[in-house]
């Protein structure tokens, strides 16, 4: 773009733009930028340009929930709200664990068809087991805790 | 606040779940998403809720939903067979704007589609601030990235968004 550059010769404000109509750039920042501006049309064009943007997605309308959501939320207990594909996760991981133990002590795999079910009914069992806990979450890894720590 | 008004999940839902929701599915892009992201958040707030520092709920929230929402997006991208929306060839690249009307509309049905065809990475940023309204700072701490790469993808994900909608 040096065709449309700034005739002071200072490089391009790149993502400083952004920074600028966030008002995260400090004082001094902000008057280099202005004096860049004044004489950059490219500049210009990208703040005005990405400034619609942003006002874009400021102004986007909150989402209302499905009705009834949080309610069912609140009325589940925490197992039962567990994504599907976490459940499905827990299963296998179980599945596999009891096929492993079966292999450590020497004893034929278990036939897939009959452990099935009954490792569903032990998850469920051991899901609804606690009261206050969260025994079913504690199978399956969601990421790392959450901290406020740096 | 004290410790004894570390908030409920019951009170986050009463009077934050709109805004929980909102952001969830500006990050997600779909209902079905959204919802299976706010309930991450809640079992993610059960085991979480003493690192809650008390006075930003909602920048607290913001923060676990956005975690949430990546470490399912690295989850997928390790199982390819699960094909994101998002997926890199969907993103419309950048063009100069030199072209760009710059007094144009856009219908927030468009805006959220192409928020929603931003790399991940980027409408993470691009929501923390423009959706939530967290500063610089707020956002690097929230996605554990220097505050120079949040610049960065901020202003990459808005012009973006402005090409994807010219």
């Amino acid at each position: 773009m040096s065709d449309a550059g700034p005739r002071d010769g200072s490089a391009h404000l790149g993502d400083e733009v952004g920074a600028l109509l966030d008002g995260e750039l400090a004082a001094p920042e902000v008057a280099a930028a202005e004096r860049h501006l004044a004489g950059c049309p490219a500049c210009t064009q990208e703040l005005a340009s990405v400034g619609q943007a942003r006002a874009w997605v400021r102004g986007l309308p909150p989402v209302e929930p499905p009705p009834g959501f949080f309610e069912g939320i609140l009325t589940r207990r925490t197992a039962d709200v567990i994504p599907l594909r976490r459940r499905r996760r827990a299963l296998a991981s179980v599945a596999a664990c009891v096929a492993a133990a079966g292999a450590v002590l020497g004893m034929a795999p278990p036939e897939e068809s009959p452990t099935a079910p009954q490792v569903g009914q032990l998850v469920e069992a051991h899901a609804t087991a606690g009261g206050s806990g969260e025994p079913l979450t504690q199978l399956v890894p969601v990421g790392v805790p959450v901290s406020f720590g740096r | 606040m004290t410790s004894s008004e570390v908030p409920t999940w019951e009170e986050i839902a009463r009077h934050h779940g709109r805004f929980l929701y909102t952001v969830a599915h500006r990050l997600t892009g779909s209902d079905d998403d959204a919802k299976d992201l706010v309930q991450e958040v809640l079992i993610r707030v059960r085991r979480g809720l003493s690192t809650y520092q008390p006075g930003n709920l909602e920048g607290w929230l913001s923060r676990i939903t956005t975690n949430a929402f990546l470490d399912e997006v690295r989850r997928r991208r390790r199982r390819p067979v699960e094909r994101l929306p998002d997926d890199p060839e969907r993103v419309v690249p950048p063009t100069p704007g030199a072209d760009i009307a710059l007094d144009a509309e856009a219908l927030p049905a468009d805006v959220a589609d192409a928020l929603r065809g931003l790399p991940p990475e980027y409408r993470a940023a691009v929501v923390l601030c423009d959706v939530v309204g967290m500063s610089y700072a707020e956002i690097s701490e929230s996605l554990v990235v220097p505050i120079g790469t949040v610049r960065s993808r901020i202003h990459r994900g808005r012009a973006l968004l402005r090409t994807a909608l010219t």
